[in-house]
């Protein structure tokens, strides 16, 4: 184990940094200085993955990735506990970089804790426009692109055997088969959740988060056709009366079992657990988008990245030539995230470690190229007011002037809900809930525009 | 008559505590159902376990990257400093409170009150800056140690402390004080003397309280134990669950479990205390 | 007599014990000054004096009981939350977190200098020009970079005052083809890489190089040890005028009062990061004026004093009835109490969850299990009916913290002399008379600051709340701001903390009406209760 890490380390080392300063040997008296630190703040999962790539502070040898420096890396317990800690850093002891979501960039940035960072022209080329203005704010790039995160929708082989081509063959599967196979429902979220994982349900029917359009996110206009998305929820989620049929439920609960028992045909499911279903015997190239309403159209899901981000302490402790050197010669790198995103285990961002990843995640890469949007903080993580007293209301009804608009995470499963709850006093017209999902989306659109 | 008398004593007892824990238990049987489910989901659908797989504590008990042990060793630890202090320093408190007459008591009852009602959720930032200040001087009590995090709970213990062992110690007879005093003993003779003895189950079951809350905590032990070695165990299952997307209940639901069970030991060891009581003892003697 | 005999051995103790702490106090405050906290060093300080008044003199014997508790409460306690009521006054968001010379630093090294989005982005090596080899270190410089241009295959050295186009026949290259080195050759200088160690030791020279570009008004600048980038001015500040000044656009900002620089003739176009503003009570006049905020606060509230007290009532009474029950040693009873001090010893975080699973309308444990005992499918919803999700939140709260009231029950009957129950009965009392007479009159006198402590404690449970309801169900589509389990702390938490949107200021405004609130309605309660007149 030891030697591996070594020989990953060296070899590491003598690829990306020192290559040219290695061959000559240090022969005369010019100053020799102690090691300095850089410090990483990580989740519990990344960092002792990151320390397996890297070797433990004791195992480096100042100058195995930065000049003059040693790696530090610091792991929190939890994702919330480094968020946490990361919004109550001081230049004390903050870190030079720190390993988060990509959803973490605007505030953070906007609390001036993060730091322009610039990719080198060699690093750049491996990665996408996309995923590079995943983790920017204000036209500024902050950090490098570390591993990619979405899902995908997985046919369950014990009951069909080809993927489905559109949505209406879904529904129509689950119809047919709802009594005789016992099934509990046709589509359901199994990771993710009600707004994050079921974006691409969303997608499929025609709704949206954002109008895209050239790879951005529209500031103004309407998310997307709300007639065409209610229409199409009627005739696929709901009966003739208006009752919901069962294809698709607000609730997420249950989904993995139940889709494992075979009582679920179609399951959308994260890129970070497929490895549970291939452990049951499930066929990962059964995974896709999820199928549109016209066949062979796609609903786009989510497709974020984690980064590495430089922050303004780096600075601050003098650190800050180091840490970019750090961000564009190891994660930046074919050869350094390889050598990361071998123990952790996701799929990297990085296009040139992209020939490690497994058999299920190239299912997940082939349903990202399909249909992917980015996730954009600014957009969904709400933070506008309502002006008008429209957006919640209606001109027969206006609501309340200068209320909060809600997020799109809360607000997606509302639509849900409203949609397709099995509590009849809950539902809502599809028409009327889906324009009101798509204002507080487009009230969410007008507030980015001085982000 | 025998059996009615039995009835009438002790039956509805037994009815009563009967109907109880199948209240306590139900919930926990779900819990142990997951605990023992290959499936690392929370949802439960059938009463009866649809299969049976020791992965989970496997997972928790023989793997290499979680120091299960050494968490649960932490934690014991760190409650048990932590109870035994504050309640051994709020008894103090209390008794000054119960015990002495001076000037302003009853504003600082009042205060000590009035503290424990501010939503300390908010206050989290403001103790992370301070312990954060102390770590550049003090290493050793600082941020990120166990020592600081002991000093931030016996901090917080305090209030809560002082305001139950009050509660009971205002119970505890006045004679033997009274006694004592006429003696010419100094309150603090009475206090070490006389009263700590006879508060005995009292403070065992502060104690006890103590232990339970510090064990359980794990907002400020996330934010102050970021070394995997020196993490309690409601820190590291916590870890368990708060992954960036996934959730990995099984081996949260099985670390809960025997997480439970050094809380229930300390129970029953303290229970003599608890349930032996003043009656018996002093107040008679 | 005999109390008084180990009264040396006492005193003795007792100084050791106080040495000793004013001995590791002592340590730390001299720790503390000469690492420049001034403040914390006072503390110590102040602290050392009251331990060494109140231990070796006699002015307060009160005092020598409170001191070590008070200190703890005063540091851990009192302090924060004092820092966290004050910031109330503050403009205290996301975007506005800073001191403002913060902000103004960060501002003027962030937007002083833009990079130029037309320059390329060269590759970078660092080193010596001028034939440095084998020299000791280079007293003030210059450094002199290797700037390459890959995509056209063009290498320049530069140093802050030079810039050169280097022919690539006079670079050479390493094995991975990478240039490490240039030749001299006539007036062309040559160029040697640092070595490992004088990247750390050069890296503030480095910072405080701008290296000359051929461009007119724009110069280069390292981004670490690998990157040079194009950078031209943006922005100039004015200390006189404490304003910015953009020098394309020639927009003009100020300090808008409120945290930000922001442009004079665009109110919200504001420059980031702000910093926390002193606004003293807009905080407060917000919580009044803005509906978002104002209007459900009334019904929040009602359901929050519902919900603590009920929690409260059926805690303690079920506790107490249990307490009761296993009072007399019955069969077993060992097994009972440890059973139901399982709720209890379980985190509560996996048990509010697995609660939460259990009350799931078609798949939840709880509907499964009113079925099998119905005999045939029964439906409740109960975290979306409003009704039903509060009690909900009540019962599984129920769950949660009824073994508290168990424990402290029992241990409360124990402490009850048994001659006053026994008198009672010789006197001719039945069971339940004694009870209703004696023995709840005494508990609730031993117990009433435990149940107001209670109430505090479940006034601001957001744990529960988040977890199991997530302060719902909540007509998030309607508009409604809270839902119908949110209590007062997850109300605010949501609107003041909600992902990227926190407001600090906000909060701590709203902690203080609530702080207000219940302070308010718990004195009123002891002051009913006369809890305080009995050793008042």
């Amino acid at each position: 184990m030891f030697s591996m890490k070594k020989a990953a380390g060296v070899s590491a080392a003598v690829a990306l940094v020192l290559t040219g300063a290695f061959s000559v040997a240090p022969a005369d008296a010019r100053s020799k200085a102690p090691a300095k630190t850089l410090t990483i703040w990580a989740d519990g999962q990344r960092a002792p993955n990151l320390i397996k790539a890297i070797g433990t502070l004791s195992e480096q040898t100042a100058g195995d990735y930065v000049p003059g420096y040693k790696v530090d890396v610091k792991g929190y317990a939890s994702f919330d506990a480094l968020k946490t800690a990361i919004d109550a850093a001081t230049p004390a002891n903050g870190p030079d970089i720190v390993m988060g979501a990509n959803d973490w960039v605007p505030a953070l940035a906007k609390d001036g804790k993060l730091a322009q960072f610039t990719l080198s022209t060699s690093a750049a080329k491996n990665f996408t426009a996309n995923q590079l203005g995943d983790l920017s704010y204000g036209g500024k790039l902050y950090g490098v692109p570390l591993d990619i995160n979405n899902v995908a929708m997985l046919t369950n082989d014990d009951l069909v055997q080809t993927v489905p081509t559109s949505f209406g063959a879904m529904v129509d599967y689950y119809k047919a088969n709802k009594v005789s196979q016992g099934l509990t429902r046709g589509l359901c979220v199994a990771g993710g959740g009600m707004s994050w994982g079921a974006a691409g349900v969303l997608e499929a029917l025609g709704g949206a988060p954002y109008a895209m359009s050239g790879g951005k996110a529209k500031t103004t206009g309407a998310p997307f056709t709300v007639a065409t998305f209610a229409n199409n929820v009627k005739s696929l989620l709901l009966n003739s009366d208006g009752t919901p049929n069962g294809f698709f439920t607000d609730s997420d609960a249950s989904c993995k079992d139940d889709f494992i028992a075979g009582k679920v045909p179609f399951a959308i499911i994260g890129n970070w657990e497929w490895k549970d279903y291939v452990a049951e015997g499930f066929d990962m190239g059964m995974l896709s988008a999820v199928p549109g309403v016209k066949a062979g159209t796609f609903g786009a899901g989510f497709g974020s990245v984690s980064g590495a981000m430089l922050t303004s302490f780096a600075a601050q402790a003098g650190d800050d030539n180091a840490a970019k050197s750090f961000l564009n010669d190891f994660f930046g790198s074919a050869a350094g995230a390889a050598s990361y995103e071998k123990y952790e285990g996701r799929p990297p961002a990085n296009k040139g470690a992209a020939g490690i990843a497994s058999p299920g995640l190239k299912g997940f890469g082939i349903a990202a190229s399909k249909a992917s949007i980015p996730q954009l903080g600014t957009f969904l993580n709400g933070g506008a007011k309502d002006t008008t007293g429209l957006v919640l209301g209606t001109k027969a009804k206006p609501g309340t002037k200068g209320a909060n608009v809600p997020a799109y995470w809360d607000a997606l499963p509302a639509l849900w809900t409203a949609l397709v709850s099995s509590d009849s006093t809950l539902r809502k017209d599809p028409t009327v809930a889906s324009q009101l999902f798509a204002n507080i989306m487009a009230a969410n659109a007008a507030n980015s525009v001085n982000n | 008559m025998i059996i009615i008398k039995w009835i009438k004593e002790s039956f509805w007892r037994h009815l009563v505590a009967w109907a109880v824990c199948f209240f306590a238990l139900f919930p926990l049987y779900m819990i142990v159902l997951t605990s023992f489910k290959k499936t690392t989901s929370l949802q439960v659908n059938s009463f009866l376990p649809t299969g049976f797989s020791w992965a989970n504590f496997n997972s928790l008990l023989n793997n290499p990257n979680i120091p299960y042990f050494r968490w649960m060793y932490n934690s014991v630890v760190i409650a048990t400093i932590v109870s035994v202090v504050s309640v051994f320093i709020g008894a103090a408190s209390a008794f000054a409170f119960s015990r002495l007459r001076f000037r302003g008591k009853k504003t600082g009852i009042q205060a000590l009150l009035l503290i424990q009602m501010f939503p300390s959720v908010l206050a989290l930032s403001a103790v992370y800056v301070i312990m954060d200040r102390v770590h550049t001087f003090a290493p050793a009590i600082g941020l990120g140690t166990q020592g600081g995090l002991i000093l931030v709970y016996l901090g917080g213990a305090m209030g809560v402390n002082i305001w139950l062992l009050k509660g009971f110690v205002d119970s505890i007879p006045l004679e033997l004080d009274e006694a004592a005093r006429v003696d010419g003993a100094s309150p603090m003779q009475i206090y070490w003397r006389i009263f700590l003895p006879l508060a005995s189950p009292v403070l065992a079951v502060v104690t006890l309280l103590s232990f339970i809350g510090t064990f359980n905590e794990y907002i400020l032990a996330s934010l102050f134990l970021s070394d995997i070695n020196s993490r309690t165990i409601a820190v590291g299952l916590q870890s368990f669950i708060s992954g960036e997307f996934e959730s990995n209940w099984g081996p949260f639901a099985a670390g809960s479990i025997l997480t439970s069970v050094p809380i229930v030991v300390v129970f029953l060891s303290l229970q003599r205390y608890i349930i032996s009581g003043l009656t018996a003892g002093s107040v008679k003697g | 007599m005999r109390i008084l005999s180990g009264i040396k051995i006492a005193v003795i103790a007792k100084i050791i014990l106080v040495s000793l702490a004013l001995a590791i106090l002592g340590l730390l405050m001299q720790s503390a000054f000469m690492n420049g906290d001034v403040q914390i060093g006072s503390f110590l300080a102040v602290a050392m004096v009251l331990i060494a008044l109140i231990y070796f003199t006699k002015i307060s014997i009160p005092m020598k009981f409170f001191l070590p508790g008070l200190l703890l409460l005063i540091t851990f306690v009192v302090v924060p939350v004092v820092y966290t009521v004050s910031m109330a006054a503050y403009q205290y968001k996301t975007g506005n977190k800073l001191s403002k010379p913060e902000a103004l630093a960060m501002l003027q090294k962030s937007d002083a200098f833009a990079q130029v989005p037309t320059e390329p982005r060269y590759d970078l090596k660092l080193g010596w020009c001028d034939g440095k080899y084998g020299d000791a270190k280079p007293v003030a410089g210059p450094i002199c970079a290797l700037v390459t241009d890959y995509t056209t295959d063009k290498y320049f050295l530069a140093t802050a005052d030079k810039f050169t186009v280097v022919p690539k026949n006079l670079v050479t290259f390493s094995k991975l083809g990478l240039p490490n080195g240039v030749t001299q050759t006539g007036a062309q200088p040559a160029w040697e890489e640092f070595y490992p160690d004088e990247y750390a030791t050069y890296d503030k020279l480095l910072n405080a190089t701008r290296f000359k570009y051929d461009k007119p008004g724009m110069f280069m600048k390292a981004e670490g040890y690998s990157v040079m980038a194009v950078y031209a001015a943006r922005i100039t500040y004015d200390s006189k005028a404490d304003a910015f000044t953009d020098i394309k656009t020639g927009a003009i900002y100020k300090d808008n009062g409120k945290g930000n620089y922001a442009n004079t003739k665009n109110a919200k176009d504001v420059m980031t990061p702000g910093w926390r503003a002193v606004v003293w009570f807009d905080n407060f006049v917000a919580l009044f004026t803005d509906p978002s905020i104002s209007q459900p606060l009334i019904s929040v509230f009602i359901w929050t004093l519902v919900f603590a007290t009920t929690t409260v009532i059926t805690q303690f009474a079920l506790g107490l009835l249990i307490a009761i029950v296993l009072q007399k040693k019955i069969k077993a009873r060992w097994l009972y109490r440890s059973i139901i001090i399982l709720p209890y010893a379980m985190p509560s975080i996996m048990s509010i969850l697995i609660w939460g699973g259990m009350l799931n309308t078609d798949f939840g444990a709880v509907n499964n299990l009113i079925s099998l005992i119905a005999g045939h499918k029964i439906h409740l919803n109960w975290l979306t009916d409003p009704t039903l999700a509060r009690s909900a939140v009540l019962l599984v709260n129920l769950w949660l913290g009824f073994p508290y009231f168990y424990l402290i029950s029992s241990g409360a009957l124990q402490a009850i002399p048994a001659e006053l129950t026994e008198a009672a009965s010789i006197d001719g009392a039945s069971g339940g008379q004694t009870f209703r007479r004696i023995t709840l009159p005494l508990l609730m006198q031993m117990l009433t600051p435990l149940l107001i402590s209670s109430f505090a404690f479940n006034f601001n449970n957001f744990n529960l709340i988040f977890l199991l309801t997530g302060g719902g169900p909540r007509d998030v589509l309607g508009g409604a701001s809270a839902g119908a389990t949110d209590i007062l702390i997850s109300y605010t938490y949501n609107i003041a903390f909600s992902k990227g949107t926190e407001n600090f200021g906000l909060a701590s405004a709203i902690s203080i009406l609530i702080f207000v609130v219940v302070a308010a309605i718990s004195l009123y309660g002891i002051r009913r209760s006369k809890v305080l007149e009995t050793f008042a």
